[in-house]
């Protein structure tokens, strides 16, 4: 640090990045923030209080009653179904990506490449891109508005190939499959035996990449599901807001749903990732650094 | 003599073709649960869509490019390019600057503190789909908003004035930049930490400040997987949809049902029980979105096959 800069600019260059860098705290925090303290708010308290006031136990208790028992229990059975999709959607994803990665990365095949460049260009194209397309399809097929229909198009996840694909390009030894290879077992044995206990780091990641894809898709749900029964989470929630009218601020109606609700509901969307998140951020290093993920 | 050594060699040949043929077959069998979903929610939907946006799909005849006449022709269209576009502009644009911004200036930091900012700015990744937009109903209406002395400063009184203030296009940029922008944050902080301490240094030594060294060396240095972000934004962009959809939660009032290409094409199908017209829309979004990674995949090497 012997450079000619006088200490005044230097000061001011820090003054700058810790300005820049606060204001950036409040606008990524702020919104959080509040939305976890709402929760616990009343309606009144929301609109009359300061921003950051406490709610009260009582208040926290009350909504949350209003908005689980609200039309027999609705928002149970939209966690329920999220759960469904969740859990579905991910084994079948792993059960496509972990074998599938694992073949284009070690053996080498007629297709193979074309198979590849196809993964890719599936991997960049934003899903929102063939949504439409694929309610057309399901429709053709009988599927829309099932759980199944559902649970299939989401288990389609690129993304989880390419990753598997990279991950045992690179870290699964050549040296042991060709000795394993002499040893007499074929590729399926070798997939099962030596490749599949390597795999739980790519399992891991994969999984907690197409849980998030899964559980936070609204678009391709609210196409597919018609039946109110049927929906997620996040579909669900809007369905919420505009039965209830929570957001728009016109004169009440004796509908139980009023903004506490909805923001309780919206923490439930959240809360799940949000867990996952502060549990796994390396994931989300280690897995976008090789290879970018969509928005 | 001789004759035993080619039928060995034939043989030997023979087995290995035998042995490659078992290869293959069993790399497709550990591939076919990944094909089987390839084709079904990958190819042929694409097709599907593109074939059916050639057919009057009432009448279920070919009527060529008729559907297509039908988009371009509707006044709506053009103006959702025009909405669309100047959403992307914003989202890309706020996206390259305060990623990049924010990376460099997290990495010039103390460690500690960086890492603790970065998961802070990462956290609201977490709001995605639907809760993003109720969230932001909430936080851009004065009478309950976080932001609400804020708001008010500005001469904001109403979620109405908040709207007509910053714009459409500004109000679903911001929302896609506070949940978006976190994990690229996060992305280029291990790119930034990754890069050659031999260089820093070096540049240490010819008297560079923390500023340049900043802009002259760390931005050159990731500078294309800031154009590669930039470009992945802009073809994600092009798709919106959640966003003005869920407008109308405010209320009527602030409905935009026919803001977006995505949400024509949703009107189409779903409104109007046009599937070809709304096919034809999908297809030509869909097309962009693959022009686009042809583009990334052939032309760049961000993502590698061998």
């Amino acid at each position: 640090m012997s450079s000619r800069t006088a200490p005044m600019r230097l000061n001011l260059g820090r003054f700058v990045v810790f300005a820049t860098l606060a204001f950036a705290v409040c606008f990524y925090g702020i919104p959080l923030l509040w939305l976890f303290i709402a929760g616990t708010r009343s309606e009144a308290s929301l609109l009359t209080d300061p921003p950051f006031a406490l709610g009260t136990w009582e208040a926290f208790s009350r909504t949350w009653t209003n908005l689980t028992t609200y039309n027999n229990f609705q928002i149970l059975t939209w966690a329920g179904n999220s759960l469904i999709y969740s859990v579905g959607g991910v084994l079948l994803s792993l059960i496509a990506s972990i074998p599938g990665g694992y073949a284009l990365a070690q053996s080498e095949f007629p297709g193979r490449k074309l198979i590849l460049t196809l993964t890719l260009i599936a991997m960049i194209t934003p899903s929102t891109a063939v949504v439409l397309p694929i309610f057309l399809e399901l429709n053709l097929l009988g599927l829309s508005n099932t759980y199944a229909g559902l649970i299939l198009a989401s288990g389609f996840f690129p993304f989880g190939v390419y990753l598997t694909y990279v991950y045992f390009s690179t870290s699964l030894p050549k040296g042991v499959m060709d000795s394993a290879r002499v040893d007499g077992a074929n590729r399926f044995q070798l997939f099962t035996r030596i490749a599949l206990p390597l795999a739980r780091p790519i399992i891991a990641l994969v999984a907690f990449f197409s849980f998030l894809a899964i559980w936070s898709n609204y678009f391709l749900a609210f196409v597919l599901l018609s039946d109110d029964k049927l929906y997620n989470l996040p579909v669900g929630l809007t369905a919420l807001v505009s039965g209830s009218g929570a957001l728009s601020n016109l004169p009440s109606n004796d509908v139980p749903i009023k903004k506490p609700e909805v923001v309780l509901a919206a923490i439930l969307v959240v809360l799940p990732v949000l867990l996952i998140f502060m549990a796994a951020q390396r994931f989300v290093r280690s897995g976008m650094l090789s290879g970018a993920e969509k928005g | 003599m001789a004759s035993d050594v080619r039928a060995a060699t034939s043989d030997r040949a023979r087995k290995e073709k035998q042995k490659a043929r078992r290869d293959t077959r069993m790399s497709y069998l550990l591939l076919a649960p990944y094909l089987l979903l390839l084709m079904m929610f990958g190819l042929f939907p694409i097709a599907y869509a593109f074939g059916l946006s050639f057919f009057d799909t009432i009448e279920m005849v070919f009527w060529g490019v008729t559907n297509y006449q039908f988009v371009f022709d509707d006044f709506r269209v053009p103006a959702s390019v025009v909405n669309v576009l100047a959403f992307v502009a914003i989202w890309v644009t706020i996206t390259m600057i305060g990623v990049a911004a924010l990376s460099l200036m997290l990495d010039s930091i103390n460690r500690k503190t960086a890492n603790t900012l970065r998961t802070i700015y990462f956290l609201p990744g977490a709001v995605t789909s639907s809760a993003i937009v109720v969230l932001w109903l909430f936080v851009l209406d004065p009478s309950v908003s976080p932001f609400q002395p804020v708001l008010h400063s500005l001469g904001w009184g109403t979620r109405a004035d908040v709207i007509s203030g910053i714009g459409l296009a500004g109000v679903f940029a911001v929302m896609a930049y506070f949940s978006a922008s976190g994990g690229w944050i996060v992305v280029f902080g291990g790119a930034l930490s990754s890069l050659p301490t031999e260089v820093m240094e070096a540049a240490r030594i010819d008297g560079a400040n923390r500023f340049q060294l900043a802009t002259r060396i760390k931005l050159p240095m990731i500078w294309r997987s800031l154009v590669l972000m930039g470009i992945l934004s802009f073809a994600g962009g092009l798709q919106l949809f959640v966003e003005p959809q869920l407008m109308g939660l405010a209320g009527p009032q602030f409905a935009q049902n026919d803001w977006s290409l995505n949400q024509m094409a949703f009107q189409y199908a779903f409104r109007m029980g046009d599937f070809g017209a709304s096919a034809a829309l999908s297809s030509l979004l869909v097309g962009s979105s693959i022009v686009i990674a042809l583009v990334i995949v052939f032309a760049t090497k961000f993502y590698k096959i061998d």
